[in-house]
């Protein structure tokens, strides 16, 4: 498995690369965007762990124009700020999973793993789709709507940001943490029973039995699971 | 106003020119014209109300630059204070990031000269403390640059709810675990009023001031989180028993990054109370304090909600 490191610290690719390596990887490193394009062409890595700020082209202009070429290379993203609106764009620019700085290596290496079981060579991933659908229920990504055998679901928007990372991230366990991270774009003690507030509104409305669950399943002391399988278009 | 200043003396003068030429121009001085039955001084009148006018034209405008320095003067003093606000933020911000980079540069050090695994573990465990306190304050400052950004969430929040789940989340970290928190919320008549606001960020500041009240009370002391309202307002107060806040000191707390005198070699990032009030602001609410060093003392942390509008 190849892997393509794209950061101009090179205090953390130093580091990096060499733990990633021990996990098993091979490691291509570039430092800034331009050379990541050109590294894509010439070496087709699995993975590419794409940081936002970078000299020349950043990470985002990068991937926007990796997936205007119809390259579905799954991506990791390193975001800097822990803003919404960033998390929001990420996704909008298809990368597959994203990772706030500063982060544990190990958390890489964890999503870095995640992201390739479920990635299908060559196919657009769930990440960039704008209408997800798992049997009776649909996320319009766009229109920020889900519903549920055809009726409008009424969920905040912190619920509604919870069902759109399980939805792509399926048949994954998601800890509480990483739904803290991810969603919230910060974490705090207090923080896994915000994730539980959120999850029971979101059980409530899809009206899913946490003892006999539909949709989204309690792994205990682990996290969540989203089961049924998810179709993306667009 | 001030950009003209000849124009407006000449037409604050104005009434008073006009009267006087009125005045000499009617009678003469001092001849008073039969008007009806009366002899009135018409020309008199006329350059008194002259005189009248421009002094109340004058004392208006002396106020209005009167005001516009005071104004000025205020703004110079807020920006002075916004400055040296930010010098100290800037001073306090290096000596909370000082302390645990020095662990680590030594925990670093320790971690190449170690002479066996006992003591290559024991300088890795203070590295990545070190990093936990820096990853910290790190946090924390961003969730305060983050409030300034993000759009709140406007729901209906219910607060006896909220405040036992972050009760519980105190309690479930392990240095409180046999820690009692007691928490009283006026049942009667039901229901409690809600809050509109976003529940995660009034779960921050009340997990907040749960967490510093346990922190700063040993086992024997107690802590107490009530929740009283008036139809109006929902006051949450979380009580301790603990040594209370030297009174030098009340005034300070909720600065980002100051360390009043107990809460030195604490953990903690020192933005937690500057959190909670900027949270509690954001809802159009207010947080006080009170406590005392002398029997019987105790800290008193009240925030103040205004009740949601049905």
């Amino acid at each position: 498995m190849t892997l393509l490191l794209a950061d101009d610290d090179h205090t953390i690719v130093d580091s990096l690369a060499p733990f990633l390596e021990r996990a098993g990887f091979k490691v291509l490193v570039v430092s800034n965007g331009a050379a990541a394009l050109e590294k894509v062409q010439s070496h087709h890595p699995d993975l590419i762990v794409l940081d936002v700020l970078m000299p020349r082209m950043d990470g985002r202009e990068t991937l926007r124009r990796l997936r205007h070429a119809n390259v579905w290379t799954p991506t990791i993203l390193l975001t800097q700020v822990g803003e919404a609106s960033e998390r929001a764009l990420a996704l909008e620019e298809g990368a597959d999973d994203y990772l706030n700085k500063p982060f544990d290596p190990h958390e890489l290496l964890a999503r870095v793993r995640a992201v390739l079981r479920r990635a299908r060579p060559g196919e657009r991933s769930l990440s960039a789709a704008w209408l997800l659908t798992a049997d009776d229920l649909v996320l319009d990504r766009r229109a920020r709507r889900a519903s549920l055998k055809g009726n409008s679901l009424e969920l905040t928007p912190k619920a509604l940001a919870v069902l759109e990372y399980l939805m792509t991230h399926p048949d994954e366990v998601v800890s509480r943490e990483r739904l803290l991270n991810a969603v919230w774009g910060w974490e705090y003690p207090a923080g896994t029973r915000t994730v539980d507030t959120r999850m029971a509104e979101l059980r409530r409305a899809l009206d899913d039995d946490p003892a006999s669950p539909y949709y989204i399943e309690t792994i205990s002391g682990e996290g969540y699971r989203f089961i049924p399988s998810v179709h993306g278009e667009g | 106003m001030a950009k003209r200043p000849w124009l407006v003396i000449f037409l604050m003068a104005l009434p008073l020119f006009s009267g006087a030429l009125v005045s000499i121009l009617a009678q003469g001085f001092f001849q008073p014209v039969p008007v009806l039955v009366f002899k009135i001084d018409v020309g008199m009148v006329a350059f008194i109300a002259g005189l009248i006018i421009t002094l109340f034209l004058l004392s208006f405008y002396a106020g209005g630059l009167l005001v516009e320095r005071r104004s000025q003067h205020m703004l110079e003093r807020s920006l002075k204070e916004a400055e040296l606000g930010r010098r100290r933020f800037l001073r306090r911000l290096d000596h909370e990031i000082k302390n645990p980079l020095t662990g680590l540069r030594a925990a670093l050090v320790n971690v190449q000269e170690a002479r066996g695994t006992d003591e290559r573990q024991r300088a890795s465990n203070n590295a990545s403390r070190a990093v936990d306190r820096l990853s910290r304050l790190l946090a924390d400052l961003r969730k305060l640059s983050d409030l300034e950004e993000r759009s709140l969430e406007n729901l209906p929040v219910n607060v006896p709810e909220l405040l036992q789940d972050m009760v519980d989340a105190a309690r479930s970290i392990p240095a409180y675990g046999d820690r009692e928190v007691n928490l009283l919320i006026s049942r009667v008549p039901s229901p409690f009023p809600t809050v509109r606001g976003d529940r995660d960020l009034l779960g921050v500041a009340m997990y907040n001031l749960v967490e510093n009240a346990l922190k700063f009370t040993s086992e024997n002391e107690s802590v107490e989180v009530r929740a009283l309202e008036d139809g109006r307002t929902i006051v949450v107060e979380v009580a301790d028993s603990g040594v209370g806040i030297p009174a030098e000191d009340l005034s300070n707390i909720f600065e980002e990054l100051y360390r009043g005198s107990n809460a030195r070699g604490v953990d903690g990032s020192g933005l937690g109370l500057a959190l909670v009030r900027r949270i509690v602001a954001l809802h159009g609410g207010e947080i006080d304090v009170r406590s005392r060093q002398e029997e019987p003392r105790g800290t008193v942390f009240s925030v103040r909600l205004p009740v949601s509008k049905l």
